[in-house]
């Protein structure tokens, strides 16, 4: 069985954020980065499909150089290989043109399972993981939050609004975008890390993967405007008091508002 | 030369990161405190999964086989974490036995300490009191110039108090004998000197982490806390305190990894560059741990508030392996009384 993860690194949720020159993104000279937390959990459930028989798990990702330390690390908590795309030609892609790209990438390794993030922190579009599936004519199940194995499908639990669940079988192969909270993310080991280095990262671009003419600003139909810090709202209004009085004019507030 | 560190040592300290933070939380070492030994054999056996026990033992007997420019990176997290697991005890008797001219001690029981399987401790008359000899599988213990391989059964330890409720202290007294005699003579001084300069080194990287996080916590609450209509961080003179200590932080941490270097690659210059690390780091870590009390007012004196855990680490580590008086006196010895050449310190004189 081989499984292909989507992975995206984005700022470290504990980075302080500055919009950008052009105002068109965040500043990313000097920021710390991390695998998007989603990404964490869809590659914990390839590695579990591993862990319990045989498994290939191939990590995917797209960026400059410094995506290299995620693979590394994707490669030091049990995968087995790694795909990079690094290609400057890739940036200022919309949703579609990342997509493209993964996509590339997925028909070429041709595997029974594809599992990404349900969405990533910083653009929260949860857009790639459906065009990937339908870029690749494979069926697909977002918001994941438990899969069962079978021999030729996938049985798999979703998650839906105000709690419900919807359980949905699926053919192999399959992508699967997964909810946050599917499993417990286990740590890079600094064996594993060490033993990673002898582990490949294939470096591709976009022209390697014959979409070159379809990623990038140029290509896209979605582009990014504008990117501000919310104004502060007028209508906040700060309780003061002691606790006792605190949480009595938030029950009255509360109440006028008609909230309970 | 690059003296940077590499992606791969960056990603070594990441993944101690991750994992300290996620397990060995403020809640957690506060556990250890008040728990009858104050360590966790589970916990041990989880530190070695990610290769944190096994990284000096060579790859023969296990281990990752890495050296202490490595290991700094490692012991800036444990430091940071406030972890009280024995990794310093352990990995600096684990260093001093496969330099032992037998073998066999190494071979029986680094591959145990990789697995997480052993704990060890070793005694040092600069640091007299074994810290950790309570957990210990195996304690290596000076006597009259020779070094003696013990099992615990077979030391009298005493408990000694100590400020920091991570630290256990033990006075540990045994008979020595030709049976337990593991070196002795030059070799047995070297392996001590070794053990000094390793587990000195060990106490100023974690030292860093201990003055990175107290100042974090101080950062943090200057932030919060509002005075005059307006949070404390905003006055003048607390963050020219604050600044004042991360300079030093700053400082101390070029000493620390320059001896690293020194401790790995057995450099002539090795102590002084370890008494200039210890004494570095640690005055950066007592000053932040004044620093932050200051910052945090009264409630920093409260048990509750998680400064104190830090700051009575920064006590314990300015102590152990050689306090600032044995680490002035070596740095006089070697660059007042010329004990060492100014070659050895990287210095050619002009016309020499």
């Amino acid at each position: 069985m081989k499984i292909v993860v989507c992975l995206k690194q984005v700022p470290h949720s504990d980075a302080r954020l500055d919009i950008n020159g052009d105002g068109t993104w965040i500043q990313e000279d000097n920021l710390k980065f991390e695998i998007n937390s989603y990404d964490t959990y869809a590659l914990e459930e390839a590695l579990r499909i591993k862990d319990a028989g045989e498994a290939e798990v191939v990590v995917v990702s797209i960026g400059p150089d410094r995506v290299t330390q995620a693979l590394r690390t994707a490669l030091g908590m049990g995968a087995d290989r790694a795909v990079h795309v690094n290609d400057s030609a890739v940036e200022g892609s919309d949703a579609l043109g990342i997509a493209k790209v993964l996509a590339a990438i997925v028909k070429a390794e041709s595997p029974d399972l594809v599992v990404t993030g349900l969405m990533s922190d910083d653009g929260n579009f949860s857009a790639v993981p459906p065009m990937i599936a339908e870029l690749c004519d494979m069926p697909s199940a977002t918001s994941v939050l438990k899969v069962d194995g079978a021999n030729g499908s996938l049985t798999v639990e979703r998650e839906l609004e105000g709690g419900a669940m919807e359980v949905v079988e699926l053919p192999k192969p399959c992508l699967l975008a997964v909810q946050t909270g599917l499993n417990q993310v286990r740590y890079a080991s600094l064996k594993g890390i060490m033993a990673a280095k002898k582990k490949p990262i294939d470096v591709k671009t976009a022209a390697d993967l014959g979409v070159g003419d379809q990623v990038g600003a140029g290509a896209a139909k979605v582009r990014m405007e504008k990117v501000y810090q919310p104004p502060k709202g007028e209508g906040a209004e700060l309780l003061e008091g002691s606790t006792d009085d605190v949480v009595g004019s938030l029950m009255n507030k509360v109440k006028e508002l008609g909230l309970l | 030369m690059d003296f940077t560190f590499n992606e791969d040592q960056l990603l070594l300290q990441q993944a101690t990161r991750d994992f300290l933070e996620g397990e060995c939380t403020p809640e957690w070492v506060r556990a250890s405190w008040e728990s009858d030994t104050g360590r966790d054999p589970a916990f041990w056996k989880r530190l070695a999964e990610i290769g944190v026990p096994g990284l000096l033992v060579p790859e023969a007997h296990g281990g990752l086989g890495l050296d202490e420019t490595d290991w700094v990176l490692l012991l800036e997290e444990v430091g940071r974490a406030a972890l009280a697991e024995p990794v310093v005890a352990t990995a600096v008797a684990a260093a001093a036995l496969a330099e032992l001219d037998d073998p066999a001690p190494a071979a029986e029981w680094l591959p145990r300490v990789a697995a997480g399987d052993a704990r060890l401790a070793m005694g040092h008359a600069a640091s007299p009191f074994v810290a950790d000899a309570h957990v210990a599988d195996r304690l290596l213990l000076p006597a009259d110039g020779a070094l003696h391989l013990l099992p615990q059964s077979a030391v009298s330890l005493e408990a000694q108090p100590s400020n920091d409720g991570s630290q256990r202290l033990y006075r540990a007294t045994f008979a020595a004998s030709s049976a337990t005699r593991a070196a002795d003579g030059a070799r047995a001084a070297a392996i001590l000197d070794a053990a000094l300069d390793r587990g000195a080194l060990a106490c100023a990287a974690q030292a860093l982490g201990v003055a990175d996080r107290l100042i974090s916590l101080a950062v943090e609450y200057a932030g919060q806390r509002q005075q005059f209509g307006v949070a404390i961080g905003s006055f003048q003179a607390v963050k020219h305190m604050l600044a004042d200590v991360k300079v030093a932080l700053e400082y101390a941490r070029s000493h620390v990894y320059r001896a690293s270097h020194s401790v790995a690659r057995g450099e002539r210059c090795r102590a002084v560059d370890v008494s200039m690390a210890k004494l570095a780091a640690c005055e950066a870590a007592t000053a932040a741990a004044k620093t932050s009390l200051q910052v945090h007012g009264a409630i920093g004196y409260t048990y509750e508030q998680d400064v104190h855990l830090w700051m009575k680490r920064a006590w314990s580590l300015d102590l152990a392996f050689g306090d600032p008086v044995f680490h002035r006196a070596r740095l006089s010895s070697a660059v007042i009384d010329g004990a060492l050449p100014a070659e050895s310190f990287g210095y050619s004189p002009q016309g020499a």
